[in-house]
This record gives C-alpha cells, sequence and structure tokens, in this order.
C-alpha cells in the first residue's frame, strides 16, 4: 500500500470511530430526553425508545464492520494466541474460508429479506423497515471484504507476518 | 438426535471455528447459516434472527448505557476522592490497604455493571498503592485486586444479571437484590483471608486518618456515594425502568464529574464515548450471534430434550444445582461468561423450572458461577486484564489467587444450598418466589 493510501485509510478509520462514538451519544442523549419527558414534564413520548433500539443495532454493526479489530472482538483465543506462526496462519486460512463461504451464500437472501422489510415502517419515527435494516447488508458485505482480505494476506504473506495476538480477548 | 443431525453438525463447526479463533459472534451466524442451509430453510434468517432479536430485547440497551458509567466513574477524580475515603475507614487496620481494595470494590460494584471495568478503572491505582515501598508483594496486590473485581457483578447493578434476565425472564430488579447478599458474602469471605494472611505476612499498617477528617473525606466523596443510590433507588422505588437508571446512572456520573469535581475534558469524554462503544459493539455481537444460534436451537426444542434427559436421571434439585455448578466452573475455565449466559444456561432452564428451583436464586447462583471463572486459570480474564495493567507474570498471581479461588467457591456452595442467602432480601421487597 502507498503512503497516501496508508493515510486515507486511518483517516477513514477515524471518521468510522468518530460516527461510533456519536451513536453512543444519540443513544445516551435520547435516554436523557425520555427521561426527563417522562418525570420532569410529564409528557410520555415514545419516539426516544424508537431511537435508542435503531442506534444500538447500527452502533452494533457498524462497530463490527468497520471500528472493531479481531482481537477486540470476544473469541476464545487460547489455541491461537498459542500457536506457531505456521499453525496460526492456517487458521486464519481455514476460519476465512468458511466465514466467506458461509456468509457468501446467505448474502443474497439476506438482501432478500431486509430489501422485502420495506413493507412495515417503525411506529413513531415512520422510517422504513429496509432502512433501519440496512445496516445488516453492510455489516455482512465488510465482514466478507474483511475476510477475504485476511485470508489473502495470510495466504500470501510469510507466516511471521500473520497479525499475532498479545492480549486474550478484549469483552466485559 | 443423531451424530449426523444438521444440529450436531452445525454445532460442531461452531465449536471448530470458535477453537480456531473466530469470533464466537461470527461463529454462531456462519453455523446457524449452515444449519438453515442443510434444513432447506430461508437463509435471510440470521439477518432475521439478529435484526428482530436486537430490536425487540429492549432490555439490553441498558448494557451500553452501564458501560459508560462505569467508563465516566473512571475518568474522574471520583476514584481518588473514594479510595481516600475507604483508606480512612479500614486503613487502620493491619493490612489496611488489602481491606482498602476490598471495600472499594463493594463501593465500586454498586456503580459499574462489570467486573473488567471495575478491575481496569480501580485496579491500577490500588497496584501502584498496595506496592509502593514493597509494602505488598506485587503478584499479593494483583490476586487480590483481581479477586476483589469479581464481586463487582454480583453487588447490583450487574450486566451478567441483565444478560441472564434476557434468556430468562426474571425480573431485573429481584435479580440485582438477590445479588446483595451474596456479594457482601464474598467480600467477607475475602476479608477473612486477608485478616489470615496478613498475621502471617506481616503486613503494614496504614497511617490512621484522624477522626476529625473524617466527615471532610467523606463530604468530598459523598455525591459519587450517592450514585448507588440514585441508580438502585430510581429501579427500586419503581419509578424508572432498569434500562432508564442505566442512562441516568451515566448522567449522574457525567454530571458530577464536569460540575462538581471538574475533572473531565471533551477529550477524555469522547474517549470514554469510544472506548464504551467499542465494548458495547463487541458484547452486542455476541448477543446477536447467540439471538441467530438462540433461534436453530429453539426449533431443535433443544432445552425441552436436555429436560427429558436430566428428569430421566431422577435428579434431585440439589442434585440438579451441584451437577450445574460443576459444568459451568469447567465450562469457566475455558469460555467467556458472556458466552456461557447466552448459549450455555438456557439449556438448562426449562429443567431448573420443573425441579421448583426459583428463577432469582438460580441467576444469582450462575452469575457468581460465572464470575469464578473470571478469575480461574487458564482463561480468566481478569488474570490477563491485571497481568497487562501490573506487568506481574500470570503464573505468579494465580498462585496467590488460588486461597481467594477456595474462599469463593466455599461461598457459593453457600450460595447454592441456602437459597435464603439470595432470596431473603427480594422477599423482603415484595418478591413472591
Amino acid at each position: 500500500m502507498t503512503p497516501a493510501l496508508r493515510a486515507l485509510g486511518a483517516w477513514c478509520y477515524r471518521r468510522a470511530e468518530n460516527i461510533l462514538a456519536a451513536m453512543l451519544a444519540a443513544m445516551f442523549v435520547a435516554f436523557i430526553i425520555q427521561i426527563v419527558f417522562r418525570y420532569l414534564l410529564n409528557l410520555p413520548i415514545g419516539w426516544t425508545q424508537e431511537v435508542t433500539v435503531i442506534m444500538w443495532i447500527w452502533l452494533v454493526l457498524w462497530g463490527a464492520a468497520f471500528v472493531l479489530r479481531e482481537s477486540e472482538e470476544v473469541r476464545f483465543d487460547i489455541f491461537y494466541a498459542s500457536a506457531s506462526p505456521r499453525v496460526r496462519r492456517t487458521m486464519c486460512i481455514v476460519t476465512a474460508i468458511a466465514l466467506v463461504v458461509l456468509y457468501g451464500i446467505s448474502l443474497p437472501a439476506v438482501v432478500d429479506y431486509v430489501a422485502f422489510m420495506k413493507v412495515e415502517s417503525s411506529a413513531y419515527l415512520k422510517i422504513r423497515f429496509d432502512l433501519l435494516f440496512s445496516i445488516y447488508v453492510v455489516f455482512a458485505i465488510a465482514a466478507l471484504v474483511r475476510y477475504i482480505w485476511l485470508c489473502w494476506q495470510a495466504v500470501w504473506s510469510r507466516p511471521a507476518a500473520v497479525p499475532g495476538m498479545t492480549k486474550a480477548g478484549s469483552d466485559e | 438426535m443423531s451424530l449426523a443431525s444438521p444440529f450436531s453438525i452445525s454445532v460442531v463447526v461452531i465449536t471448530a471455528l470458535a477453537l480456531l479463533g473466530l469470533p464466537i459472534g461470527h461463529a454462531m451466524i456462519a453455523g446457524s447459516v449452515l444449519y438453515l442451509l442443510m434444513t432447506g430453510q430461508d437463509l435471510g434468517t440470521v439477518a432475521e434472527q439478529f435484526l428482530n432479536g436486537m430490536y425487540t430485547n429492549y432490555i439490553i440497551l441498558s448494557v451500553p448505557l452501564f458501560v459508560l458509567a462505569a467508563e465516566l466513574m473512571n475518568v474522574g477524580t471520583m476514584t481518588d476522592r473514594l479510595l481516600r475515603f475507604c483508606n480512612a475507614i479500614v486503613g487502620r487496620f493491619r493490612g489496611g490497604l488489602a481491606h482498602v481494595n476490598i471495600l472499594q470494590s463493594i463501593i465500586f460494584a454498586g456503580m459499574s455493571g462489570s467486573a473488567i471495568a471495575d478491575a481496569a478503572g480501580t485496579g491500577k491505582m490500588m497496584q501502584t498503592m498496595m506496592t509502593k515501598d514493597g509494602k505488598y508483594p506485587p503478584s499479593f496486590a494483583a490476586a487480590l485486586t483481581a479477586a476483589t473485581a469479581v464481586i463487582g457483578p454480583i453487588i447490583p447493578p450487574s450486566i451478567p444479571m441483565i444478560i441472564y434476565a434476557l434468556v430468562s425472564d426474571a425480573s431485573i430488579g429481584y435479580l440485582f437484590l438477590g445479588g446483595v447478599i451474596p456479594g457482601l458474602l464474598m467480600a467477607l469471605a475475602q476479608m477473612a483471608l486477608v485478616i489470615g494472611s496478613a498475621k502471617r505476612r506481616g503486613f503494614p499498617v496504614e497511617l490512621a486518618t484522624p477522626l476529625r477528617d473524617l466527615p471532610r473525606i467523606t463530604w468530598q466523596a459523598f455525591p459519587a456515594l450517592m450514585m448507588p443510590v440514585v441508580l438502585l433507588g430510581g429501579i427500586y422505588s419503581g419509578i424508572m425502568t432498569p434500562t432508564e437508571a442505566a442512562a441516568a446512572a451515566a448522567g449522574y456520573a457525567l454530571v458530577i464529574s464536569i460540575a462538581v469535581y471538574r475533572s473531565v475534558s471533551p477529550r477524555s469524554l469522547y474517549a470514554s464515548l469510544l472506548s464504551s462503544a467499542r465494548t458495547s459493539a463487541s458484547i452486542g455481537m455476541l448477543i446477536g450471534g447467540a439471538l441467530v444460534f438462540n433461534y436453530v436451537v429453539t426449533v431443535e426444542n433443544i432445552p425441552q430434550e436436555v429436560r427429558g434427559l436430566l428428569t430421566s436421571f431422577a435428579l434431585s434439585p440439589t442434585g440438579f444445582l451441584l451437577l450445574v455448578n460443576a459444568i459451568l466452573l469447567v465450562l469457566g475455565c475455558v469460555l467467556e461468561g458472556t458466552a456461557i449466559l447466552l448459549i450455555v444456561v438456557p439449556v438448562f432452564i426449562p429443567t431448573a423450572q420443573t425441579l421448583g428451583i426459583d428463577m432469582v436464586h438460580f441467576g444469582v447462583m450462575v452469575v457468581v458461577n460465572i464470575m469464578l471463572g473470571l478469575v480461574t486459570p487458564p482463561y480468566g480474564l481478569l488474570l490477563f486484564v491485571m497481568t497487562g495493567i501490573t506487568g506481574v507474570p500470570l503464573r505468579d498471581i494465580v498462585r496467590d489467587i488460588v486461597p481467594f479461588l477456595v474462599a469463593m467457591i466455599a461461598a457459593l456452595a453457600i450460595i447454592t444450598f441456602v437459597p435464603d442467602t439470595v432470596l431473603w432480601l427480594p422477599r423482603l421487597f415484595g418478591y413472591e418466589g
């Protein structure tokens, strides 16, 4: 990769992070609005509940698609972390191929499902569900691209270059 | 159920992919696609289950908010003030700082829902305080911090209990109450151990804080000490849903850090938002994957089959609880807690109901058990966190945590066999179980 491309990638990554943080902030603010309206002003409102739940779905899938690194996802890595670079490369290739094949086969049906959801809209904000749920398609495609890339790297790079794990897992 | 059934093949594939290092959420989605493919069902079901499950399970929304609340607590100077307060109270006894460590986890447990956040938040500070001037062996300090962090999710609020409520439909309010006494019981067990080692290993006494300073120190820590009151008061008075209470807790933490303690900059606020969002996305992926795979488990009627199998052994309730504890303790050595709660625990729930075991008692027991998994080698996440924070080799932390582990398993046994330790407090608040 050329330095310019790398810089562009890093720039995009930071913007993806900005959006992720903004989604959590939006969730938080919507909840505060909900509490204020219901308990202080005695005016229950429904749209905040919708905003929070939509932001939650988008936060998870956006985060998984563009922000989380492999090492940040909840995974079982005792074997991966202790394997030799050569074995690790094989593990990486096997899991990547399995994911690409299974996500790839299901992608058309997933797109169909999301497109079909255009018949319904959300209760308060009247947003069509195909738009709300489109993030799943984005997530599935991003996962496909990421694992094709990981597989490609594992096949063509020297074994030592396969990303290792310095710490085990990252979760709550 | 034959070995070559679509269900068993998909379970084998999920397990294999997870063991090979694929994130567990992805592994469960991929394995479910395989199941749908083999049984000739619509492959779009994976998206449907993921999205509808996330859309309708409103209760999960409290997870990101509790994570955020814990992050915000850790940014400010709130931690320092609380530690000073704990030191003023128990620092004067032999092994004072070790007792401070335990007391601060009880207080922090009332604010954050996550053991990892508790250890990461105050762990480094406790470690520095305890090892300064060679007061305590670093490995003992690290082991103690890991052990005390376990109390966090047992005393409310608790992210694992929210996840258990999601899979069992038990009331979060009563689950939270049920955790209070078991949490304190475990803290007492730890304090007893510290008293023992303090004598034997000659741990130091802290300079006693003059009693006339106590009101000032308490006053400085007061807004932070009020946090659990705001949070739990909101839930138990029925004013707020647990999810709203989580948002209120985050809001309260933000307001007192900015307005009272003046310790939050825009930059650190962004950093906490981003870090909480990352953690939440990673938990969310696991929950989403479990929602998809749960569809497969439900279609296959697995929990009912397990119930049939276990009742055919004519297990007594006690025998069943022992069995579940043993299985979970073993799984906890190798698997991550949230994954166990989402995938393994639901399988036992119908059996527990048939045997007349109370769902709140069962839930608290399961959560205590899973929290012990966080400090059991080889795959104890808290042990990794402490190695990461302190640089003490894992081997040394493990050696020093064994006595704590034994004491906590004894506490787990009491919680298992004396349901009243869990249920007494919820019943006092009107729980009819």
